[in-house]
Formats: C-alpha cells, sequence, structure tokens
C-alpha cells in the first residue's frame, strides 16, 4: 500500500469513527426507550431536530455557545419527553386498539406535528449555527514535521466525539450503579417481576422516555456546529438511531455503542471506496442482513461463543 | 386637534391630487410561491415587483394608468399555479402574465398562455424545454440552464487552463444536469476528468469523497450542490487541506449570501457562475441594489433583478403595443429592445429556442468575504486571483 493510498484509507477510518460516535449517541437515545417500552420511538429524529432549533435560537439571540447549550436543550427535552410519555403514549397504551402497536403510529404522527410546528415558527430556511472555530483541525504535519502522510482531525468533530463519550460514560454509571438505573435495566428485563419487586414501572417508563429525549437532544447540540438544521431533517436520524437500534440488538445500550460505530465505519468506507451515493444504500443492506443473520443483534455473536 | 385637522387635510388633498393623477388602475395579479420550499425566493420577487412598481407609477405609470399588483401564492405546485392563470384570462381578463418560479410551474402557465394565446413573461425560471416548445406567446427574459455555465467554461479556457477535473454532484436531476454540461465543456476544452462522483443531498460528512478528490489531485474541483452542501464541502476541504488550483461551484449553493456566511473563511477564492451581481454595470442594478437592501437588510439575488426588471419589460411592450389586446401586447414584446438592470433584453429565435433572450453569464469569486465579478472581463469589479493560496498559507 503506498501512502497515498494509506492516507486515504486512514482519513476515512477517522471519519468514520468521528460520526459513529455521534450516531451512536443518537442511537443510545432511542435504544433505551426501546427497551424499556418495547416500542420504537419513530419521533426520536424529530426530537433531536427540537433540540438543535434550542440551540440555534440560543446562539442567535443569546450567543451561547453550542456545546452549552447541551445543558439547557438536554433537560428541556428530557421534560418534553416526560411530558409526551405521560399525556400521550401512556394513554394509549392502555387502549384496546385494532391496529397493534398503535404508540408506534403515535410518535409517527407527534414527529409530524413537531416538524410542521417548527416549519410554521422557523420557516423551512436552512439555519445554521457558524461558530469560529467550525473548521479549526489538527494536523499531523504540524506535529510530527517528517511524517510521509498528511491527517487532519475536525476540531468541532473531535470535540462532539469526546462530549459524546463522556454522555455515555454517564449514562452507563447511571443505568449501573444508581438505584434508579438500575429499576430501569429491571423494568427493561422483566416488567412484571420487575413489578413484583416493587419498581414503579410507569414511573420507570416515564423516566426513561424523558432520559432517551435528553440523550437524543445531547446529540442534537453536538451535531450542529458540524451540520445545520431545517425542520424537516428528523427522518433521516431518526433512521439512522432505527438502523443502529436493530444493529446493536433491540435494547442493549453497549450494543447501540458497538452499532452506531459499526455503521460509522461502514459508511465512510462505502463512501470511499464504492461511491458516495452507495452509502445510503448500505445503511439499509447493513439493516437487513442484521435482521436476517444476527437478530440478537452484535453482542449476541459474542455471548453465543461464551 | 387643530394640528391633527391639518395634517388630515393636507393627507386627503395628496390623496385626491394622486387619485387624479391616473387615468385608470391596470391591475396585474402575479402568480408565484409564497409558501412551501420555495417561499424564500416568491418573497424576494415579490418584493422586487413591489419596488418596480412603486417607480414606475412614481413616473406617471404606465400609458397614465396606474399599475396595482396583487400577488397570487402558488406554493410552487404547478396545479395551483395552473388553476390561479386560468382565473386571470378567463375571469379577470388580464391581457398578459408574469410571474411563476420553479421551472414546473412556469412550465404549467406556459402551457395555459399558449392555449389561451395570452403572452407570458417567464421570470426566473431556468428548465431549456420552456422556451422550445413552439410556443409564439412564452416569452423568456433569463438564461437557460444549459447556458448557465458559459462563463465558468470561458474562464477555464482562457485562465486556468487545468488540465484535469473532479466533479462532485448532487443526485438530483439539477445535479445530474449540471454535471453533464460540465463533462462535455471538460471534453470541448481538452481537460480530462478524473474523477466524477455523485452525493445524496444532505449528506453530513464529505471526508471520505474528499480524500480520494485529495488523493487523486486534480486542478480543478467542480461541485453542484445546493445551499447547504456548498458551505459543508467548502468547510471540509478546508479541513482536509486539499490544495487545487482552482475551486469552483455551478451557481444554486455557491452563488447566495448564505454561502458565505455559513462556510466563511472556507468560502474564499471559491468561483461560481452566477446571472447577475449588483456590482454590473447595467443602468439602475447598483439603485435597485441598494434601494431593495435598504428595505429588506439584504442584497437581492438575480431571482429579485429579474422581477424588477420584468416589470419593465412589460411596461415597454404595454406602451408601444398598439391596443392592449393580447396580440398586440404579442407583438410589442417581441420587438422589446430594452437595456434593465438585469441586462439588455431581446427575444430571439435561435438555437431550437423561442422568444428567448440570451445574455452573458458571469464568474463571480469570493475575495475578502465577498462577491467579485472576476470574469467577462469587461464586467468585472476586481481582477481574479488566480492560482489560489494554499490553505496553509492562509490566515
Amino acid at each position: 500500500m503506498t501512502s497515498p493510498q494509506l492516507e486515504v484509507l486512514l482519513q476515512t477510518i477517522i471519519a468514520g469513527l468521528l460520526l459513529g460516535g455521534l450516531y451512536a449517541l443518537i442511537g443510545i437515545g432511542m435504544t433505551l426507550i426501546m427497551g424499556v417500552m418495547k416500542i420504537i420511538n419513530l419521533a426520536h429524529g424529530e426530537l433531536m431536530m427540537v433540540a438543535m432549533y434550542i440551540a440555534y435560537v440560543l446562539y442567535s439571540s443569546f450567543h451561547i455557545d453550542p456545546y452549552l447549550s447541551v445543558f439547557l436543550a438536554a433537560p428541556v427535552l428530557f421534560l418534553l419527553g416526560v411530558l409526551l410519555q405521560k399525556y400521550l403514549i401512556t394513554p394509549v397504551l392502555r387502549v384496546d386498539a385494532i391496529i397493534p402497536e398503535n404508540q408506534v403510529i403515535l410518535t409517527v404522527g407527534i414527529g409530524m406535528v413537531l416538524s410542521n410546528v417548527a416549519a410554521i415558527i422557523f420557516s423551512s430556511d436552512y439555519r445554521s449555527t457558524p461558530v469560529d472555530y467550525s473548521t479549526k483541525a489538527w494536523y499531523l504535519t504540524d506535529i510530527w514535521k517528517g511524517s510521509p502522510i498528511e491527517l487532519s482531525l475536525s476540531m468541532p468533530w473531535s470535540v462532539s466525539f469526546v462530549f459524546a463519550v463522556l454522555i455515555t460514560v454517564a449514562l452507563w454509571f447511571f443505568l449501573a450503579k444508581t438505584d434508579l438505573g438500575k429499576s430501569i435495566r429491571a423494568t427493561a428485563q422483566d416488567k412484571d417481576a420487575a413489578t413484583l419487586m416493587g419498581v414503579n414501572v410507569g414511573f420507570m417508563r416515564i423516566v426513561s422516555f424523558g432520559l432517551g429525549s435528553s440523550l437524543v437532544g445531547a446529540a442534537g447540540c453536538l451535531f450542529i456546529p458540524i451540520y445545520y438544521l431545517y425542520p424537516d431533517l428528523g427522518g433521516q436520524f431518526t433512521l439512522i438511531a432505527f438502523v443502529i437500534t436493530i444493529l446493536g440488538g433491540l435494547g442493549s445500550t453497549v450494543g447501540a455503542i458497538v452499532g452506531g460505530l459499526i455503521l460509522g465505519v461502514f459508511e465512510s468506507l462505502t463512501a470511499t471506496y464504492i461511491g458516495m451515493g452507495w452509502a445510503p444504500v448500505g445503511r439499509f443492506v447493513i439493516f437487513v442482513l442484521a435482521l436476517i443473520f444476527i437478530p440478537g443483534g452484535i453482542l449476541s455473536l459474542f455471548k453465543r461463543r461464551r | 386637534m387643530k394640528r391633527l385637522l391639518f395634517v388630515l387635510t393636507i393627507v386627503c388633498a395628496v390623496t385626491a391630487f394622486s387619485a387624479n393623477l391616473f387615468a385608470a388602475d391596470f391591475n396585474l395579479s402575479i402568480p408565484l410561491p409564497l409558501t412551501g420550499k420555495q417561499a424564500k425566493f416568491g418573497e424576494l420577487m415579490k418584493r422586487s415587483y413591489e419596488i418596480a412598481a412603486e417607480e414606475i407609477n412614481a413616473k406617471g405609470g404606465i400609458k397614465k394608468q396606474k399599475l396595482v399588483l396583487s400577488f397570487e401564492d402558488s406554493g410552487a405546485k404547478p396545479e395551483t399555479a395552473r388553476a390561479i392563470v386560468e382565473k386571470l384570462i378567463d375571469v379577470k381578463k388580464q391581457p398578459v402574465i408574469v410571474g411563476e418560479y420553479t421551472s414546473a410551474c412556469a412550465k404549467a402557465v406556459a402551457a395555459v398562455a399558449e392555449e389561451r394565446k395570452t403572452p407570458y413573461l417567464v421570470v426566473a425560471s431556468a428548465d431549456d424545454d420552456i422556451t422550445k416548445q413552439k410556443y409564439k406567446y412564452v416569452f423568456r427574459q433569463n438564461q437557460v440552464n444549459s447556458h448557465y455555465g458559459d462563463g465558468v467554461a470561458s474562464y477555464l479556457k482562457e485562465v486556468a487552463k487545468p488540465k484535469t477535473m473532479a466533479i462532485l454532484y448532487e443526485s438530483s436531476a439539477f445535479g445530474t444536469s449540471g454535471a453533464e454540461a460540465m463533462v462535455k465543456d471538460a471534453a470541448a476544452l481538452g481537460i480530462k476528468v478524473v474523477l466524477k462522483e455523485k452525493y445524496e443531498a444532505g449528506a453530513l460528512d464529505f471526508k471520505p469523497i474528499l480524500s480520494k478528490v485529495k488523493k487523486e489531485n486534480p486542478d480543478v474541483l467542480y461541485m453542484i450542490s445546493y445551499v447547504m452542501d456548498a458551505s459543508l464541502l467548502m468547510k471540509q476541504i478546508k479541513e482536509l487541506r486539499i490544495d487545487l488550483k482552482l475551486f469552483a461551484g455551478g451557481a444554486a449553493g455557491f452563488a447566495i449570501p448564505e454561502f458565505i456566511g455559513n462556510a466563511k473563511d472556507a468560502a474564499n477564492y471559491v468561483i461560481s457562475a452566477t446571472l447577475w451581481t449588483q456590482k454590473l454595470n447595467y443602468p439602475g442594478a447598483k439603485e435597485y441594489a441598494e434601494k431593495y437592501k435598504k428595505k429588506y437588510g439584504d442584497y437581492p439575488s438575480y431571482h429579485g433583478a429579474s422581477a424588477y426588471s420584468a416589470m419593465f419589460v412589460m411596461k415597454d411592450a404595454l406602451e408601444r403595443a398598439k391596443d392592449w389586446t393580447q396580440d398586440k401586447i404579442r407583438d410589442a414584446m417581441k420587438a422589446t429592445n430594452l437595456k434593465t438592470a438585469f441586462g439588455p433584453i431581446k427575444f430571439e429565435d435561435k438555437e431550437g429556442y423561442q422568444n428567448q433572450n440570451f445574455m452573458d453569464t458571469f464568474v463571480i469569486q469570493v475575495q475578502k468575504g465577498e462577491f467579485e465579478t472576476i470574469w467577462p472581463k469587461q464586467y468585472k469589479s476586481k481582477d481574479y486571483i488566480y492560482p489560489i493560496p494554499a490553505w496553509k498559507d492562509r490566515k
């Protein structure tokens, strides 16, 4: 392999990992909701869009850095998630409907309402937060003068990635070590047993929907410095989250992280070596293959061997 | 109280006087998109029509008639546009139609106008087909899509003289046709296309495809993208420090103020095709742009300039027409030879087009965060910068 080829390969993998880290954060939120509630939240991307608009408004009116707005947007989204769960989804869960999984259809409706409300308030114009550091990057040749290849690491992408990792670690700590976290996991594993053990299942559902929403909200704030925003943006991220959730094994947090990283790297490699127009196709090929061959998600492969 | 009465009397007197100035009202309804995705352009054009009407009325209207504009929202839907125009011609008996924005709507309106033998002036729709249907009553004052890149091609030929080129384009009708046109131009100029890749509009990360461009190291990178992809591309090109001799955009996303606003310093030295800029030496271009900026806080794009000038083209034709029947207006339109803020306008039949105005297209370059016209030479507002400095050497 010659050095230009190596450069392309390494740069592609770096791009893929950075993208994957952000994908993972989007995926985790959906996975969490999936695990506890057993429904796919198809308004996931729209919730992210709401958080991005919050970050946008904070930036354009008060010059608050999008990264700082994570700390405001995430709690707001938590609240929004709680309200949605309490007043819309829970009542529908109780109703005997003709169609199965009518809560899932409800989330589709919620998503549409959110994106149309955003279109009314902000119009369909593209928005962005043109921060000063948006094109800053670190270069290998700046650090190591004699390097035969040139690699670059984008600053906002790296910061977003680090943020995503920190949030993920915090979530893991919360789920593994705290009482509330353990109760959420118990609810996810076996609802009836959890109820018998004195876990308030209804409350856990509300908390996990709120938590899932705030995670994707945080992801939105991390995306806006490197991307842009418009009211219909949600759909594409809902799909990405959905693919990751399937790939990671429905309801598995670690699976979602691995799934996100795999998807990111896979998309980047497809873009480089097959063609960028194929990246969305590749995404769904992975999706279908995962459903057929590893219905339990990536982690099930390791478990089987044990 | 007395003072208030006084003011009121004056207001009444002025309105009475100005009402007397005009013999009658000439009502003109203009169909354009005011809602939906294209609303932004509709709004821009609406404002420009209004500025033009104000100026026309201040100078005595059209043959002593006051030009009264109203607008009908088509929402960029061809079927709505069609219905609006049918109503305007059949019910309101409007003798001439001006307006619409998207090519799909303009096509629908053109068919209705031709069927009812009513002259229709196309203002900003670029699809080649509209003036290729052998229509007698359809006129177009903006350049057609396939001539859009003429300016860039001549710049490449005369100045850049590149040997190799890479083309990135979005996978839409607009992107694909633009890329095909550039491949043809490149072949004619003897430029080898080393890489031609499409991408899905709205992509997040262009770095994989861009590192491929970096490896191929062509002389020129030509990109056809809408608004946000254009700035993402340039930002990521800066991040990867891809140093080529020239970065060129095919109008659209690269030729609007938002591009500079979003890409910031990464936008510097990028060239793009465009139909019009306020810095052009056309009569009234600067005045119109300044007036628009003063009123709405931003410079208008070519869409606005075309709309603004369309009112004067129509006024000119109506004044020359023997009477205001559809056929007489059509004949007057056909004889148009007018210098407007949008450029000289003359409706010709050539290259298979009918009643088409052919005009120069320009090359703009971002210099110090502003669009400057650099090509063709006689229109330049600043000298071109070529070759462009490497990313490392920029501050």
